[in-house]
Formats: structure tokens, C-alpha cells, sequence
């Protein structure tokens, strides 16, 4: 994939052209997924973060949805690699918007990878249900 | 463009070179670029007799008296001009119109402004082939039913309405009947005697003409009245001024005479390579074909492929000119009201892809095309949630 349309800024092409963190690990003790939004409305992605010693070692992403959509779960990927629970428990599709140079018209799109983050914060090893 | 596959002729087309070299004539200080109203001096008449050729040739295709052809801008202005035009004019005798819903918006469109006018408007749903049947037709029609429009050929998914019988049907009940012709004149054979159509409206950027030039075939026996939309100079019998522009022109008639004398061989060689599209794409698994499988225009492909984003699927084709089942990809990204009046879910109407096939394609760029789409549709499916780890 190295499509050259000047809709999409040069990190949507980079991410579009190798899909980065595509996959998902198998659910095990230290699997945290986040799952979000539904192909009906066009766009849907479950993260899945490999934790250990309370970060995150590694993510990966399952997306369905727009280039803007799929590169920004992808970036999402290496955004989350390190990161702490309570670091991205709020985390805000603002940064990923800034970041892939996302067009105001696709924001709705953020805001499903955004849950998805809120869902794997959720879903945490060892603090299901609990809040940050 | 050399570097892109173009598959995108329900589109555009790329202008002919015949018709290229014609046009030319028609331009420049030694051409035949004068006025072809000013019959009053030489170049004034040459620039005439190359309009009437060009007349002629439009009426030709379409079995039409030449006197029948009103040249225009494009098959928008033509249907809007048989639309607006027919109604405001015999708006007296009914303000009931019959169309489809999958017809192009210069029919839709035009239709909301009838009913803004105080018009009442059906709009018929198609089968999920996107046939409307000329029974529905009749059902719809009551006693004030002034106008029936249908589309030859639609747009997005190819299919060929019958408009022979709905035509006929229309005739014998006194009913006015407009064909938008854009996508089939030139590539299916149209009679406007022997199908009954009183109004056709066909384009020259189709059949690879011009744009900017279209022609609407107006009745003449008895004599069909039209209230014009231009007012001017009273070129084209009154009906639409404006001076006349001969190398566009000139452009239709070439384009619409070389369609009518190769549409045999243009149809089979084309259809043979739609037919290859489809057995190739087809292999993929949840590949859905839109449309009537063998009423269609040969040129139109019109694939489904479940499971994968269409924008994204467009993203993933950089070397190929084709087109997504969304209304604008690059705006709200609207499933097309084409497929959703089929009956395609929101999902499946944005995952599809109109891939449309002109004279100029060749087998080697059919093959590039599968290969290409097949994997661009594995790497989103795979890469799609519910595809294991």
C-alpha cells in the first residue's frame, strides 16, 4: 500500500503502507483487550496489550475501517508500548488526531479507538472492572 | 495517467483520437470554427453542415429523425430540460410523475423540484437485481400520471432496464416517457420508435466523446411541447439557446458514429473482459456481484466485497482508477442510495467497488486488476477484527 492521495498526511502513508502491530495476542492472564465500534458504522478495532510488571510490553490491533482509522490504531500500537494503566486511562484521541493529521470530518472515528483504550484499561490483569 | 490502470469509464472516458482529430477541425484559424448560425456567409455554413452531420449522427444511433436532436451540455441539462421541461408544459393535463430510486441525480433532482412545483412524484423500488419491472411501472401509474422516467442503464451497477416494454406500456396509456440514456446509448442498442421513448437524453463523455455535450431526442409525430430552461438566441428550435459549440458538437456526433458502427465488437470485447473480472474476483470468498447477473451493460462491474472497508480498499489500489460504493469517499463517506435501494446493508454498500471498462482497457490490465484486488482484499481482511491472532 503506498498510495501518494494528499487526503492522508505522510504518517497515515508510512503506517498504511506497513500496518505495524496488525495482529492480536491470544487470550491468556496477561492479555488486556479493548474492543470498540462496529463495522455497521464503518469502523471497528480491538486492541490487545501483553502486560507485565504493570505496562504495557507489547500491543496489537484488529481494525476495520478507513485508512485514517486503520493507521491511527497502528500508531496506537507503539503509543501504548510502555505505558502504565493510570498513564493512559485518560488518555484523548486529540493526540492521535495531532499526530496522523486527521481531517476533522474522520474525529468520530478517534473516538472509537478511544474507547477501545478505555476498554483495555478496563479489562486490565488482575483490576477487572475496577476504575484508575 | 499512463502509470495508472483506468477502470473507471461509467465515469468518463478518454476521448477517442478519431474524435479528437474531428473536433480539431472544428477549431483553430483554418478550421470550421464559425458560428454555424450565421448561414449567411461560407465558414458560417461549413461550421452548419458539420453540426447537421453531427445531428444526423446522434439520430442515427438512436433511430431518431435528425429534426428530433436538441444539442446541450450534457445528459444533466437534457434530462432536467425533458423533465422540467415536459411537465411545466402539460402541467394542465397531470402533476403525477412515476421514476425509480436508482436513478441518477440529474433525474432525482429534478423530480424534487417538480414537487416543489406542487408535482407528486413515485418513486419505484427496484428488485434486488435492480430491474424495476414494467408491471410496477403500470401499478404506479394512475389518471393524472403525466411523466414516466427510466433509466437505460444505471450508473453504479450496469443493469439494463427494459425500457422497450415500459415504453410501450407508457404509449398505450397516454403517458409521457423519458429515458436517461448517459450510461447505454452507444452500448446497447435504442430505438426511440420501436421503444416508445418520447424524451432521451444521452452525453458524449461516455462513449469516449467530450465532455460538456449531451443531446436530448425529443418527439416529433405528434409534436411533444417543452417549456425551454435557456432563453436566448432561440437556437435548437427555441428550445435551448445559446450558440451552438461546433467542435463539441462535432465531438457527439463522431463519438456516437463510431459507437454505433463498432458496438458489436466493442460489446463482446468488453463483456469478455467484464466476464474475466467478475470469474477472477468472484474466487475470493464473499465476493457479491451487484445487479442482475445478464440484463447489464457490458462495461459495468459493480463487486461487494464483505469484510472490507471500501475507502480503505481505494487507499490499497494506488495504481487503479476505480470507484467506491460511497455516494463521496472523500467527504461523509455515504453508502450509495444505488445499493441501498438494492437492498445491501449501510456495511456492504460501503464495501464496494464499481470497476467500469471502456474501449481502451486491454486483458493484461483485467489481470493486474484481479491480482491487485485480491490481494489488497486478503491484506484488510486479515488485518480486520475476528481474523485470530
Amino acid at each position: 500500500m503506498t498510495g501518494d492521495d494528499p487526503r492522508y498526511g505522510a504518517e497515515v502513508c508510512r503506517r498504511m503502507a506497513s500496518l505495524a502491530g496488525a495482529g492480536r495476542f491470544a487470550p491468556a492472564p496477561d492479555i488486556a483487550t479493548g474492543l470498540a465500534g462496529n463495522r455497521e458504522q464503518g469502523a471497528e478495532v480491538e486492541l490487545s496489550c501483553r502486560i507485565a510488571g504493570g505496562q504495557v510490553m507489547e500491543a496489537r490491533f484488529q481494525a476495520f475501517g478507513c485508512p485514517h482509522f486503520l493507521a491511527a490504531a497502528s500508531w496506537l500500537t507503539d503509543r501504548l508500548r510502555g505505558a502504565r494503566r493510570e498513564e493512559i486511562a485518560d488518555w484523548d484521541w486529540r493526540e492521535a488526531a495531532e499526530a496522523l493529521e486527521v481531517p476533522a470530518a474522520k474525529f468520530g472515528r478517534l473516538l472509537t479507538l478511544q474507547d477501545a483504550v478505555r476498554s483495555v484499561v478496563r479489562n486490565w490483569p488482575g483490576t477487572l472492572g475496577s476504575t484508575v | 495517467m499512463s502509470d495508472v490502470i483506468y477502470l473507471d469509464n461509467a465515469a468518463t472516458t478518454a476521448v477517442d483520437p478519431r474524435v479528437v482529430e474531428a473536433m480539431l477541425e472544428c477549431l483553430g484559424p483554418s478550421a470550421d470554427y464559425a458560428n454555424p448560425s450565421s448561414v449567411g456567409h461560407l465558414p458560417g455554413r461549413r461550421a452548419r453542415a458539420r453540426v447537421e452531420q453531427a445531428r444526423a449522427d446522434v439520430a442515427a444511433l438512436v433511430g431518431a429523425d435528425p429534426s428530433q436532436v436538441i444539442f446541450t451540455s450534457g445528459a444533466t441539462e437534457a434530462d432536467n430540460l425533458a423533465i422540467l421541461g415536459a411537465a411545466r408544459f402539460y402541467r394542465e393535463r397531470g402533476r403525477h410523475v412515476v421514476t425509480s430510486r436508482t436513478e441518477h441525480p440529474a433525474v432525482l433532482d429534478a423530480c424534487r423540484q417538480l414537487e416543489r412545483e406542487g408535482f407528486e412524484v413515485a418513486y419505484l423500488k427496484p428488485g434486488p437485481d435492480g430491474i424495476v419491472e414494467p408491471a410496477q411501472v403500470e401499478a404506479a401509474l394512475r389518471s393524472d400520471t403525466l411523466l414516466v422516467s427510466l433509466m437505460h442503464v444505471n450508473n453504479e451497477i450496469g443493469v439494463a432496464q427494459d425500457v422497450g416494454a415500459v415504453g410501450r406500456l407508457c404509449r398505450e396509456r397516454g403517458v409521457l416517457f423519458h429515458v436517461d440514456a448517459a450510461q447505454g446509448a452507444g452500448k446497447l442498442p435504442l430505438d426511440v420508435n420501436r421503444d416508445c421513448i418520447d424524451l432521451l437524453a444521452l452525453t458524449a463523455h461516455k462513449v469516449h466523446g467530450p465532455k460538456g455535450v449531451g443531446a436530448l431526442c425529443v418527439r416529433r409525430e405528434p409534436r411533444l411541447g417543452l417549456v425551454p430552461m435557456l432563453h436566448g438566441g432561440g437556437q435548437e428550435r427555441g428550445l435551448r439557446s445559446g450558440t451552438l459549440a461546433t467542435h463539441q458538437v462535432v465531438g457527439l456526433g463522431t463519438a456516437l458514429r463510431i459507437a454505433a458502427a463498432e458496438m458489436q465488437a466493442d460489446a463482446a470485447r468488453i463483456g469478455a473482459l467484464r466476464e474475466r473480472l467478475w470469474r477472477g474476483l468472484a474466487a475470493l470468498p464473499g465476493a457479491l456481484l451487484n445487479g442482475h447477473p445478464s440484463r447489464r451493460v457490458p462495461g459495468i462491474l459493480s463487486v461487494t466485497f464483505d469484510g472490507v472497508e471500501g475507502v480503505s480498499l481505494l487507499y490499497a489500489l494506488p495504481g487503479f482508477a476505480v470507484s467506491s460504493g460511497s455516494a463521496c469517499a472523500t467527504t461523509s463517506g455515504e453508502p450509495s442510495y444505488v445499493l441501498r435501494a438494492l437492498g445491501r446493508s449501510d456495511r456492504l454498500a460501503q464495501s464496494t467497488l464499481r470497476l467500469s471498462l471502456g474501449r481502451f482497457n486491454t486483458e493484461a490490465e483485467v489481470e493486474r486488476a484481479i491480482e491487485a484486488i485480491t490481494d489488497a482484499v486478503m491484506r484488510l481482511r486479515s488485518v480486520a477484527p475476528g481474523q485470530g491472532g
